[in-house]
Formats: C-alpha cells, structure tokens, sequence
C-alpha cells in the first residue's frame, strides 16, 4: 500500500467532481441518487491507508457540504468516520474482491445516512428522524452497493492508466 | 514517540479531521453567516461544468421522452418514422421554446408588479443529497447575488441565497429544515413561522393557539423578519394541530411553488425594506397577488 501521490490526488479530484456535477444534474432525472461522493471514499479506505487517504475522504465530505444543506462539516465529519472504520474493517479482512467491495459500500452508506440523522438531530435539536432515516436509507445504500463496482474498476482503470501503484 | 506516531498516523489524522469537521459544524450551527472557505472556490470551478451537463441533460431527457413516445410508431414505415421523429422533435423543441416564452413572460409580468430590483437566474443544479433542499442557480456574485438575498417565483416563495461565488449560487429552499420564514396567515392576519421538514414539507409553527385557522388559508410572508417582501405568497394551509393544551397551534403548509419543476427564479437584490416601503405606498387594489398555484 504506497502513499497518496499527486496523480491519485488528480484522479480523485477529476472523478469527485464528475461525480458531483453527476449527482447534481443527470443523476437527479433517477428515482435514486448514488452516492457517489461516498464510493470514492469507502475506496480510499480500501486502498489509501495513508495520511493522505484520510484527508481525502475529509474532503470529499466538505465538498459534498459545498453543494448539500447548509450545515458545513455534516458530510466532512460522515466521510471521514467512514474512512476510518473501512480503513480498520481492511486491516481486517480480505476486501479485494467484488461482493466484498458492494457489501462494504453497502454498510458504509447506511452508517453515513444514520451518522448525518443523528448530527441533524443534535445540532437542529430534533427527535432522531427514524422515519426519514427508514425511508430512504436502503434504497440509497442499494444504489450506492450497485454503482461501486463500476466506480472502482473505473477508479483502477485510471490508476493502471496513469501508472499510479 | 516517532514510532507511535507513524504507526497511528492514519488514526491521528482521521481524528484531526473528525475534530474539525465538528469545529465547522459547531461554528455554522446558528446558519446566519456560513464559514465555509473553500466552498465558493469549489461552487465556482464546477458552474460551467454544471451548465453544460445541466443543458445536455435536459436534453437527452427530453429527447428520451420523445423517443419513449415514439415507439409504437410502425417499424416498417422507416422513412415516415424519420419524418415524424424530426417533426416531432422540431415540434417539441417549438413547444419547449413557447413553454419557456410562457415562464419568462410570467416571471417578466411578476419582476414588472415587484416595486424592487430582480435578477432573473436558472436552476443548474439540485442538493447533492437527500437531505437538504437546496439547488444551484447559474447567476452570482458579479450579477449582484449577495447571500440572504430573497428568491422568488411568480408562484410564490422559493428560498433566501445561502452562498455566492462570482458566477453561481446556492438557495436553500423553504421547504429545507433550517430554513425559516416569518409568515401571516392572509384571512385572519394570524402571525407565525414557516419552516421546512426533514421529509421537504412546510409546517406554520408559533401561531397563537386561539386564532381560528383552517385548511385552505392562504399563508403569505410577513416581511418582519428582514429577509422576504411581505405579501408574497408561501403556500396553503392542508392541516391543523391544535391541542387542548399549549399556547400554539401548527399549521401544514403545502408550498406554493413545485421545486422539483422550478427551471428559472428571480433574486430580489433590493432589500426587503425598501421593497416592504414600496409595497405600502402601493394602492390595495394594486397590490401584488400572485396567481394561484
């Protein structure tokens, strides 16, 4: 596991924001929004075990604050919390697989959806917002699981292309 | 030492940036003045992108709804079928073009009622997330957007300016749950305020529990809070809660204004108080009323 060089930083940078003009434009023509912003950091906790793959993932979520509500840090803090436990469930297990990478998208986007209900519900002062927490959750995380493989065999793709390791 | 360090760094760093992200959120509770440095940087570098992707979106799904209603058409028929889709698409592009005409002739006649100055801007992009209602519009900072500046429609109330870069800006929309307006119900004067819901409805909170409102009241701002013109239009009433006991009521409000299909907005750069000045030197019979959703 190399450290995060400035081509990766590059081909996160260029993926985040086609992943974010994504979501905010064509992706909103769909019943459902992957989280793509999330993908590329449940692949850095997958891949970049370095000091700059948690930065990365911190900003990630402040540049998906940029352009989502009004509470900056919201996603910053999710992201990076995220990060960390993927970094330590990799530590862990054999991730380096397909349904693996799905499942681990899976939970990650569900462990963000609960960890922003219970931010708003602290800093807005409101009861923990179950039932829009229940309504959307599963289907989001879905979405997510599903577009992750074909978000990080792009990611690879573009790494063997660069020649990042 | 060194070596407690390099071995946890990655847990150091991920809790620095754990910490911080808590310090941002702490210091951008109170929502009146964002402190979010790097986000008009990142708000301004992806405008053109979002413009573009925005406009070829907008058409792949209109041609996409042509193509969905084309394909009952007889395959055989190849030529006619040409013929049909190219007129069809030409009529289409015709219809969007008069639709457009239409929305901007109404916005034009609502900006021409407004005693105050607006810039007319479009929606380039929506909330990134499910929990937010806010949406990008492709005007800013060199148009003359200033953040808590008003945004209208001729149907009503969309939202206040909640960030600005030189050429683009993000409205939070009342229907977000930090949004609030300080409203009046129109029948009986009745005073409150409308904030947005976690599932993006309107609820009316904070209006005495003895003021008699019911479904169907029409809820128009207030002006009082400093941030929209009074009169304008913010939603009906579709349900009430009043509770035997307490000293308030709330009231559901169903916006007055479809976001999912709003395209173009006015920014009202003038502010509220002078608009709110203008208003009263309007005759009642003259003043605005903005049409029924």
């Amino acid at each position: 596991m190399k450290g995060f060089s400035v081509a990766l930083f590059v081909l996160i940078t260029i993926t985040a924001a086609l992943a974010l003009v994504m979501q905010t434009t064509v992706f909103q023509f769909l019943p459902l929004i992957p989280d793509m912003l999330l993908i590329l950091c449940v692949y850095l906790g997958l891949h970049q075990h370095s000091v700059g793959g948690s930065a990365g993932a911190f900003l990630l979520g402040y540049f998906n604050d940029s352009f989502s509500g009004n509470l900056v840090g919201l996603h910053a803090f999710a992201m990076s919390l995220v990060f960390i436990l993927v970094y330590l469930v990799s530590k862990r297990l054999w991730m380096d697989n397909v349904v693996s990478n799905v499942a681990v998208v899976f939970v990650a986007s569900v462990l963000k959806a609960a960890t922003i209900s219970a931010l708003l519900a602290f800093y807005l002062s409101l009861d923990f917002p179950w039932s829009e927490f229940l309504s959307t959750v599963w289907f989001e995380a879905i979405a997510a699981a599903l577009m992750a493989p074909l978000v990080f065999a792009m990611l690879d793709g573009g790494k063997r292309l660069w020649g990042i390791d | 030492m060194v070596e407690f360090l390099r071995r946890n760094r990655v847990f150091l760093t991920s809790g620095f940036f754990l910490s911080l992200s808590l310090g941002l959120l702490s210091a951008n509770r109170g929502g009146t003045h964002r402190i979010d440095p790097l986000g008009i940087v990142f708000l301004e570098a992806l405008q053109p992108l979002q413009t573009v992707t925005s406009a070829v979106a907008d058409r792949a799904a209109a041609g996409w709804a042509e193509y969905v209603k084309l394909v009952d058409v007889n395959a055989e028929n190849q030529r006619l079928r040409d013929a049909v889709q190219r007129l069809t698409v030409e009529r289409h592009r015709m219809r969007e073009l008069e639709l457009e005409t239409e929305r901007l002739e109404r916005l034009l006649d609502f900006r021409k009622k407004l005693p105050s100055n607006a810039v007319t801007a479009r929606v380039i992009g929506r909330d990134a997330s499910e929990w937010f209602q806010t949406f990008t519009l492709d005007r800013g900072e060199s148009d003359g957007i200033k953040p808590g500046m008003a945004v209208v429609h001729a149907a009503g109330v969309v939202g206040r300016v909640a960030q600005v870069s030189p050429n683009a800006a993000r409205v939070l929309l009342i229907a977000d749950h930090n949004s609030g307006v300080d409203a009046l119900v129109q029948r009986t004067r009745a005073r409150g305020i409308v904030e947005g819901t976690l599932a993006g409805h309107c609820s009316m909170k904070y209006i005495r529990h003895d003021e008699g409102i019911q479904p169907g009241d029409v809820i128009v701002t207030s002006g009082l809070d400093g941030l929209f013109p009074k009169g304008l239009l913010i939603g009906r009433v579709v349900d009430v809660t009043r509770k035997d006991y307490g000293l308030f009521q709330v009231a559901e409000v169903v916006p007055a204004v479809d976001f999912t299909k709003l395209e173009e907005v006015l920014v009202v750069t003038t502010p509220p108080a002078v608009v709110n000045a203008g208003l009263d030197r309007i005759a009642p019979a003259e003043r605005i009323e903005p049409p029924a959703p």
